[in-house]
């Protein structure tokens, strides 16, 4: 019996036969890497930024940030791009780890053969390789796998209920290791360096926070920004709108890190910090027009190359927008003195409650000074000009806070309506919720834009918080006609607005008069935007300026106008904001220091 | 699995115990139990194949950690036995006795770690790395970007750019100059 079964088993291996071979057919050309395999790069070079996180991270220094003709350097990209060499990289796939965007990957192609050995360094998306579109290889392992910390740390605020009949700053500002947490987020790239409009050495503040060397972060940031109390405040911070973090987190809280250097050097500090002084070494002397962060800028700046500066100021206090339109809730004013009155150390000579053009002319100024710099901004509220906006009780929104931040008692009714979709809208609103909680002990306040939510000019938080504090936001609605009965105002009728821009850009609202709505209140607010008043250019002095077709004033690179010891800047130029008018300054004064010297003409 | 891990702990020291999935289950012992737990292991629990031998470098502990996977057969099911040995002098005691391919494990973790088993066959000998002239690379100490720029010389033709300092040029070098 056994010898027969010793006969017929190796039949049964025949079974096999009609079983799929589990080996390779044809192992000599066939061989794919698994799906998970890590084999040579891929890149989407439209999502990559060149960042440049990948050859940091490289442990072999296999990859370098290269030129290529393909990309443009542009705000929020490098339009460098990494290159691999191929006799250093392990294929450890870190940099597809740590690529911020998640452009990088790795195909599962590792067979590779060719006699030139340059051919092995390229750049992956760029040089065209048969494995480009290989759907398998490593990629970012999805979704809880990350290198990098998605989330920012939060900020602590102060809770609606503490702060909605309060003018006390809602924002804490970080912890020493908040901060250092936050800092430790930034893969130091560099890309928001180019957007800031004064151009800060973000990168290197922000390692100053990780390495707790706070005054040299304090003396980076006054390089390029005398203002950093503020700015680490209030300002629109468009570098973290593109910082490299953002493509796949939350960008890095620059403004709160900004906010965290200014904080920790005390006020009796900032000269032992910054050892700065007026070497007052030249006897060319400049005038000023407005103490707002253009002004404040400029005047720091050719402080301390040693030119003798005078400001007028039309208000009691400087700061401009600053102090007059941004409320104190959001930057204290002990903050903003801050900043001031380091400036105002350097030798700088103010005049306050003086207006030129009317205390004392532009003309005279150019007579008795080398060079005049103008940073008047906007400070004059437009208008919707709808049926009934003559009445009494119809404000405009700038007017309201200049007035209540110089301490005076500002109108407050009951029931307010606030035309107005931007962040002077936002501030004009929550100013006077508080008002209205202090005086009436509730809120009843509408603010409706033509803007829906989502276009929205004014910053998301504003509109968060202004909702927190129980304000009835009505977005999308275009203001027709104040209805006013007995000479009393009863509210606002509104069509719902379809679209704000046509396709070229251009403002040119579109409505539904079939869907209408009525917002009652005994008190109208506009807050549309805001006009320059440039009143004090005498006839003489216009008539030597260029100005573009649509009225806009026109200087060269340096903010220098056609009449040459002309200089104009901050909003009236760019902007508005406060970061531009402080890039605005500066350069002024690089600009007046050249003119002053001989080297710049308008052309 | 948890009835026999219960008497695996009745008889050795183990902690940390975790279902890594279904088949797979790590702990951690001590490391003279190592190898009269993988003698047990193999000759009363069924886990007759071993897997193979790895390490982890903590430099920040100043351990290595060793793992050995086993796998039953029968069952069809893995485990992995975890412990730490100090980084000076590291030396582990050697299981080739148990099966004879751990020897190359042994020797493979050698010269990548710097790991001695002393008394296993071959373990002194160049094992993957052949003319091998620096500290043990898979150590965390081991510097791989000053070597690699060290011994394998850059292509000539391209230049690295710092990406901040090229947009700097790129963009806006006239709005920005060092003032002092």
């Amino acid at each position: 019996m056994s010898k027969l079964k010793d006969i017929l088993s190796p039949f049964t291996a025949w079974n096999n036969l009609a079983r799929d071979p589990v080996t390779i057919k044809d192992p000599i050309n066939d061989r794919p890497g698994a799906a998970r395999y890590r084999g040579f790069h891929q890149n989407d070079i439209e999502k990559c930024i060149g960042c440049g996180a990948c050859e940091s991270i490289c442990e072999t220094g296999a990859i370098r940030m290269v030129e290529v003709d393909e990309v443009e350097t542009k705000e929020g990209d490098s339009g460098l791009r990494p290159e691999v060499d191929y006799g250093r990289c392990c294929f450890c796939a870190l940099c597809v780890d740590i690529c911020s965007t998640g452009s990088l990957t790795l195909s599962n192609e590792y067979i590779w053969v060719d006699e030139d050995p340059e051919a092995f360094t390229f750049v992956p998306g760029i040089d065209k390789k048969p494995w480009d579109n290989n759907q398998d290889g490593w990629k970012k392992p999805e979704p809880d796998y990350e290198l990098n910390i998605k989330e920012r740390v939060r900020m602590p605020e102060m809770q609606a209920e503490e702060r909605e009949n309060s003018f006390v700053e809602i924002v804490k500002g970080y912890s020493r290791e908040q901060a250092i947490a936050e800092a430790d987020r930034c893969i130091d790239c560099g890309l928001c360096q180019a957007t800031c409009p004064a151009h800060m050495d973000i990168p290197d503040y922000i390692r100053a926070v990780r390495e707790e060397n706070l005054k040299e972060g304090f003396r980076i940031m006054y390089k390029t920004n005398p203002l950093p109390e503020v700015c680490g405040r209030i300002c629109t911070h468009k570098c973290e709108d593109v910082c490299a973090m953002g493509h796949r987190g939350d960008p890095i809280a620059i403004r709160w890190l900004k906010r965290y250097i200014a904080d920790s050097v005390d006020e009796n500090e900032y000269q032992e910090a910054l050892q700065q002084e007026n070497p007052k070494d030249k006897d060319k002397s400049i005038a000023i027009v407005g103490a707002g962060p253009t002004g404040l800028s400029a005047a720091y700046y050719l402080a301390l190359m040693g030119y003798s500066v005078k400001m007028f100021e039309a208000q009691p206090r400087a700061g401009g927008m600053m102090r007059y339109g941004i409320p104190e809730y959001r930057l204290p004013y002990n903050a903003l003195d801050q900043d001031i009155d380091y400036i105002l150390s350097l030798g700088v000579d103010i005049q306050y409650n003086t207006r030129v053009g009317k205390d004392i002319t532009l003309d005279a100024l150019h007579e008795k000074y080398d060079s005049v710099l103008v940073g008047t901004g906007l400070h004059a509220g437009k208008s919707t000009r709808i049926p009934g906006t003559d009445h009494e009780h119809v404000y405009q929104a700038v007017d309201l806070l200049r007035e209540f931040s110089k301490g005076n008692e500002i109108p407050i009714s009951e029931k307010i309506v606030i035309i107005g979709g931007g962040n002077v809208a936002m501030d004009i609103t929550r100013t006077l919720a508080r008002l209205q909680n202090q005086k009436y002990g509730q809120v009843n306040i509408t603010t409706t834009s033509l803007e829906t939510e989502d276009v929205m000019p004014a910053d998301q938080e504003e509109i968060d918080e202004a909702r927190e504090e129980k304000v009835n936001l009505k977005p999308g609605w275009g203001p027709q006609k104040i209805e006013i009965e007995n000479n009393k105002i009863k509210g606002l009728h509104v069509q719902r607005c379809l679209s704000v821009f046509d396709e070229n850009g251009r403002f040119n609202p579109q409505f539904d008069e079939s869907q209408t709505d009525f917002f009652e209140g005994d008190m109208l607010i506009e807050a549309i935007g805001q006009g320059m008043d440039i009143s004090y250019l005498s006839k003489s002095i216009r008539d030597g300026l260029d100005f573009t077709q649509r009225g806009r004033l026109v200087v060269n690179d340096y903010f220098q106008s056609k009449q040459e010891w002309l200089f104009i800047g901050g909003d009236i130029i760019q902007g508005p904001d406060v970061i531009h008018g402080i890039a605005n300054g500066h350069k002024a004064a690089r600009g007046i220091d050249m003119y002053l010297r001989g080297d710049l003409r308008y052309e | 699995m948890h009835q026999f891990l219960k008497e695996i702990q009745n008889r050795f020291p183990i902690h940390d115990v975790k279902e890594q999935r279904k088949n797979l289950t790590l702990f951690t012992t001590e490391k003279e139990q190592v190898v009269p737990l993988l003698t047990h292991l193999r000759d009363h629990e069924g886990f007759t194949h071993f897997v193979l031998l790895t390490a982890v470098d903590w430099i920040e502990e100043d351990l290595f950690q060793l793992t050995y996977i086993l796998n039953n057969p029968e069952k069809k099911v893995d485990l992995g036995i975890r412990a730490y040995i100090g980084r000076e002098n590291a030396s582990m005691e050697s299981a080739h006795h148990l099966w004879e391919q751990v020897a190359t494990y042994q020797r493979e973790l050698k010269e990548m770690f710097g790991i001695d088993f002393p008394g296993s066959p071959r373990v002194d000998e160049e094992f993957f790395l052949e003319g091998w002239d620096d500290i043990p690379p898979m150590r965390r100490e081991f510097d791989s970007k000053k070597y690699s720029e060290e011994t394998y010389f850059p292509r000539p033709g391209s230049k690295s750019h710092d990406p901040g300092e090229y947009m700097k040029q790129k963009l806006y070098s006239d709005d920005y100059e060092e003032e002092e």
